[in-house]
């Protein structure tokens, strides 16, 4: 705060990818947000939906998860279906868990009630986990939620989901000027975010885990360069989603893509890398860039 | 006046953003749980056109509410758990409020085929149902009315709804659409006889070609 001019603080702050991130964020929210409006209003009806289905005009994307879920309780392939899952499937199998952390409107109100607690103090907004759990749990609840919905027959996700009850209650709200008693799901996710950063996103989200798993092998990753590293930890503690850069983990199927960790790196040994193998590989591979891809050694210096 | 320290203020300010979202929630109409799995499609309360039979329904719907964004007359609902349980954000029409007006934009947005692309004459949303006793033209010798509203307002008037000799309407059951159109406008709540109650309802029916509706299906309610 001291001997920066604003200016100043939104040039340095113009650079940082989080900037840009929750600027994403934040116009995504808008459109979700705003889009029944408009169309109560004027009857603008070129984007329909929100995110179990999204249309825009004849650009149909279908949430992969409840895409599948209604598959399997319907026992029947319906091409639309199918065709609109293509877009975010194409996505996570490239970037990993994007949607999550650049588009979900639940990522966008943590981020939000994140940057008030943090205007409030710096503690609170990086504030340490009060429970943690195994992190192989998600995949857990996605079996356990695939595993519901098939028994019961109904699918499960798609009238639960945290961010199609966003867009589902500003529908709601816009057509018929009521809040449904869902919207308890979606102050219950945020509510735990005050005991752990995003507690239901690193634990229960089933839609989550299909993300991250589809992204398994993604081509979007952190590199982490342990020669950099001064062993601050500063990227720990930032990590929204309680994983430490600091020990290689950025690489891991858990890891969202949210760039905090980079951001903060005082020396710049995480980085946003295309193509990279893995935590496995990764020193194999640094020694093999040195020698075959020198152009690549060139942007990670 | 004593200042409040930087966690009250935060408890203050959640506490009342939840007490907020609480109060705007209105409960006053909770179902049993028992119900909670049954179908709330009933009288005049229908699926939007072209869509699956009642059972497929829900397992099909995404719950996007893409069809309730499209539709020009905002004739789409949507049930939230409170009133329809597992069918919680499906869609549905309760014609006494709005009627469906047959403009067939809500069946080519759906993306999972829980509403299937149709034409206007193949919707079977339901089935018009005269309660001959209610209606004005029917008890033509006490009211002296010789109403024709809902022949008028029929999108099918000739097909769906005819009137015979006596000028008293009666429904086709193979062509009816189930759109509502007549219930909506039927004037028989006017009567002071009736109570309010209108001569025409709307029976949910399953979705199928004209050929195949059963008379049995649409006859047992
Ligand atoms: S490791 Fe970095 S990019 Fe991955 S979730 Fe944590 S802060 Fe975000
Ligand atoms: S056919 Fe038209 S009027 Fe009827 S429900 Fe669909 S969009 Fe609405
Ligand atoms: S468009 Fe189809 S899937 Fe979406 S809410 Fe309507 S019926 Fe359900
Ligand atoms: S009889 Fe009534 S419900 Fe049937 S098609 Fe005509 S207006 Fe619609
Ligand atoms: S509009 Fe109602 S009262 Fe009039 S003829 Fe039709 S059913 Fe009878």
């Amino acid at each position: 705060m001291k001997g920066k001019s604003f200016l100043e603080k939104i040039r340095s702050s113009l650079g940082k990818i989080n900037t840009w991130r929750f600027f994403i964020l934040f116009s995504a929210f808008v459109v979700i947000i705003g889009n029944p409006f408009v169309n109560y209003k004027w009857d603008i009806n070129f984007i329909q939906g929100w995110f179990q289905s999204f249309g825009i005009g004849n650009l149909w994307i279908v949430s992969p998860l409840e895409g599948l879920e209604t598959i399997l309780t319907a026992k029947f392939l319906y091409t639309a279906t199918i065709v609109g899952m293509v877009v975010p499937v194409l996505l996570a199998f490239l970037l990993g868990r994007v949607f999550c952390s650049w588009l979900c409107p639940i990522e966008f109100l943590s981020n939000l009630t994140d940057r008030v607690l943090g205007f409030l103090s710096k503690k609170l907004r990086y504030r340490k986990d009060l429970i943690t759990l195994p992190r192989r749990i998600i995949w857990f609840v996605l079996i356990t939620e695939l595993l519901i919905t098939l028994i019961i027959g109904y699918p499960m996700f798609v009238w639960w989901s945290p961010p199609g009850l966003v867009g589902r209650e500003a529908m709601f709200y816009a057509f018929y000027k009521v809040i449904t008693i869902e919207i308890v799901i979606v102050v219950a996710v945020l509510f735990f975010n005050l005991l752990t950063r995003r507690f239901f996103c690193r634990y229960f989200c089933p839609l989550g885990a299909t993300l991250a798993l589809i992204g398994k092998k993604r081509q979007l990753v952190i590199k982490y360069d342990k020669d950099k590293c001064i062993n601050c930890k500063a990227c720990d503690t930032k990590c929204p989603m309680g994983i430490k850069p600091s020990i290689g983990e950025s690489q891991s199927v858990y890891c969202w893509n949210c760039a905090e960790c980079v951001d903060t790196c005082p020396t710049k040994a995480l980085s946003f890398t295309w193509n990279d193998d893995g935590i496995i590989k990764l020193k194999v591979h640094n020694s093999l860039t040195s020698m075959k891809n020198t152009d690549k050694l060139i942007t990670t210096k | 006046m004593r200042k409040f320290t930087r966690r009250e203020a935060i408890k203050v300010t959640l506490g009342s953003f939840l007490a907020g979202i609480f109060s705007s929630c209105d409960l006053s109409d909770l179902k049993n749980p028992k119900t909670m799995i049954k179908t709330p499609i009933k009288t005049n309360i229908l699926r939007p056109p072209g869509a699956v039979p009642e059972e497929e329904f829900a397992k099909k719907c995404i719950r996007c509410g893409r069809c309730g964004e499209v539709c020009p007359y905002h004739c789409i609902k949507y049930f939230d758990v409170k009133s329809g349980g597992v069918f919680s954000g499906t869609p549905y029409i309760n014609v006494m409020e709005v009627p469906c007006y047959l403009c067939m934009k809500c069946v080519y947005v759906c993306p999972t085929g829980a509403l299937v692309p149709c034409d206007k004459d193949e919707v079977r949303m339901g089935v018009a149902v005269i309660n001959r006793e209610a209606c004005v033209s029917w008890q033509q010798e006490k009211t002296g009315l010789m109403c024709k509203t809902c022949f008028n307002v029929c999108p099918f008037a000739g097909i769906a709804i005819k009137i015979d000799h006596d000028f008293r309407p009666y429904i086709v059951e193979e062509y009816c659409t189930g759109c509502g159109i007549c219930a909506y406008s039927c004037i028989a709540d006017q009567y002071p006889e009736n109570n309010g109650k209108k001569a025409i309802t709307i029976e949910p029916v399953k979705w199928k070609k004209i050929k195949k509706v059963k008379l049995e299906d649409i006859k047992k309610s």
